[in-house]
């Protein structure tokens, strides 16, 4: 008993210096309008846009992020916070402590934060494209109203082992080097892996939810119930049928290449990139084609 | 019972299920969306730029659509809810005003695909879009997505 406690201190030992530390922020003029580009492809408003009599919000009210979603999983369920520019969201916050919350997963205060905030996958952009998202965020309306707590189990009710779990996890390196500098395909990368966060759904993860990087995109159990979420490498298969214009093509109008349209959680990720400009579209579809096919 | 009474049995027997295999709403519904899809492949390849745009070939996918778009409401009565593959949700049932709400949406951008009878890929291009922008519309909520 004594050890198991014993253990258990040390697991949940403070480990807020164990972080990556701050890097000093670029020079760089924050942009609302390339920033409003990162909140779509960033998915943001999925998680974040206030549900409207129980379902998710459409239209206009994407851009209402007062919070309170249910996002379910197997530690309990968390309760999506709110981030308008209000007190009660993440009004005053100042640049450092956004950055920080998107790329480190740290609170103003310093508590870390869950993975379910995907910073996992923030980490991997580029931090002007956090900044630029930042002066987006500060441009629509203030909501108030504080969410409720998350109801977890223990220990995942404790934050302090997080810190552990990203001395594992936290990484801003890439996941999928390719030869030489194609600019097409390490603009799809930057999509993808970073801001797109495509992994988060499309890679199984290891015990303690982390991502199985050497299954990178090779399909995941469906957390919302039956089924499973599609293998997107080379060997999907769907995909594997598809051109690479048809990959792009269905991410900006939902249509397959048979013209059926997207389903389940996709619906939503893809009314967000269907905001994105062609040629990201085409950049992204570059990098599916160009990742290694697991089968 | 000789040989060929056994026969005319099966036989009948089996035009039964077949009859009632053709007429049950789960079947029809299903068969009908696949009209559907195959008129969307042909659309679709237009709007793609994987086929030159024909204008005749694009009113008679239009007409299949008008066609399954004024049957389609029939087809989910009480009791047609689940088994036999269906894919149609069981929020029709909980909200059918809705689901004709998404249906009427269907028609409308159909009426009006139809009545401007574009000659051109052009003009054909935002009437279609908004025709299939309600395909998603409607299976968003009212159609299971499969595995
Ligand atoms: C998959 C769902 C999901 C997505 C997508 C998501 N978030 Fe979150 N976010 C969360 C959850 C859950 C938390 C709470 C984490 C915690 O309490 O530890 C959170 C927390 C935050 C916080 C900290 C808020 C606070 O009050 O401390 C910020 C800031 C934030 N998210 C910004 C964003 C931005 C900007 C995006 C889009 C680029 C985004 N999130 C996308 C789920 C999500
Ligand atoms: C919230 C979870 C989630 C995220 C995030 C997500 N996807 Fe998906 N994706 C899905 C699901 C679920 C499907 C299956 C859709 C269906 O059944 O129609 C899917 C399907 C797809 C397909 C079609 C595969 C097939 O076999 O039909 C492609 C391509 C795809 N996603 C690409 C992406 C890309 C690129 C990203 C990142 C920009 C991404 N997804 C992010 C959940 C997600
Ligand atoms: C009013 C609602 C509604 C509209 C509008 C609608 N559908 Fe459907 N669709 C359904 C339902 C419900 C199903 C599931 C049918 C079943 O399996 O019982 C379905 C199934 C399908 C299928 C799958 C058939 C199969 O083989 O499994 C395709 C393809 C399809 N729809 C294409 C389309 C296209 C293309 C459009 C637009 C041009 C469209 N649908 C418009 C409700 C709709």
């Amino acid at each position: 008993m004594r050890r198991t406690l014993v253990a258990l201190a040390v697991l949940l030992a403070p480990t807020v210096p164990a972080a990556p530390a701050r890097a000093p922020l670029p020079d760089h003029v924050p942009d609302p309008a390339a920033g409003e580009l990162a909140f779509w492809l960033g998915g943001c408003a999925s998680c974040h846009a206030t549900p409207v009599d129980g379902k998710r919000a459409r239209g206009e009210d994407k851009l209402l992020l007062g919070g309170g979603m249910d996002l379910p999983s197997p530690y309990g369920t968390f309760v999506v916070p709110n981030i308008s520019p209000h007190e009660d969201g993440i009004g005053g916050w100042s640049m450092p402590e956004f950055v920080d919350a998107m790329q480190r997963g740290v609170a103003p205060d310093g508590r870390h934060y869950y993975p379910s905030f995907p910073y996992a996958s923030y980490v991997k952009a580029d931090v002007k494209d956090i900044m630029d998202l930042k002066a987006y965020l500060d441009t629509l309306p203030a909501v108030p109203g504080r969410s409720a707590d998350h109801s977890l189990r223990f220990p995942w009710s404790v934050r302090r082992g997080i810190g552990m779990w990203k001395r594992r996890n936290l990484d801003a390196s890439p996941v999928i080097e390719f030869d030489g500098q194609d600019p097409l395909l390490e603009r799809g990368r930057a999509l993808v892996e970073g801001l797109g966060h495509c992994g988060e759904c499309h890679t199984p993860r290891r015990r303690f939810g982390g991502l199985e990087t050497d299954r990178w995109l090779a399909w995941a159990p469906n957390p919302e119930g039956e089924g499973r979420i599609p293998n997107i490498t080379p060997a999907g298969k769907n995909v594997r049928d598809w051109s690479a214009a048809d990959i792009a093509y269905y991410l900006g109008s939902g249509f397959t290449p048979d013209f059926d349209t997207v389903g389940g959680s996709m619906v939503a990720v893809q009314e967000n990139l269907a905001r994105l400009p062609a040629d990201d579209l085409q950049a992204i579809a570059a990098y599916l084609k160009a990742v290694p096919a697991v089968e | 019972m000789g040989f060929r009474k056994v026969l005319v049995a099966v036989s009948a027997a089996a035009i039964a299920t077949l009859a009632v295999a053709d007429d049950d709403p789960r079947h029809v519904r299903h068969e009908l969306m696949e009209d559907v899809g195959d008129a969307a492949r042909v659309l679709g390849g237009m709007l793609k730029g994987e086929r030159p745009y024909d204008a005749e070939a694009a009113m008679a996918s239009l007409k299949t659509w008008e066609d399954v778009s004024m049957r389609f409401g029939d087809l989910f009565p009480e009791g047609s809810e689940s088994g036999e593959g269906t894919e149609a949700a069981p929020a029709i049932w909980e909200d059918r005003g809705g689901f004709n709400a998404a249906l009427g949406d269907w028609q409308d951008a159909i009426a009006a695909a139809v009545a401007a009878d574009a000659a051109t890929l052009d003009e054909a291009k935002p009437l279609l879009g908004a025709a299939f922008q309600t395909c998603k519309g409607c299976h968003d909520t009212y159609r299971i997505a499969d595995e």
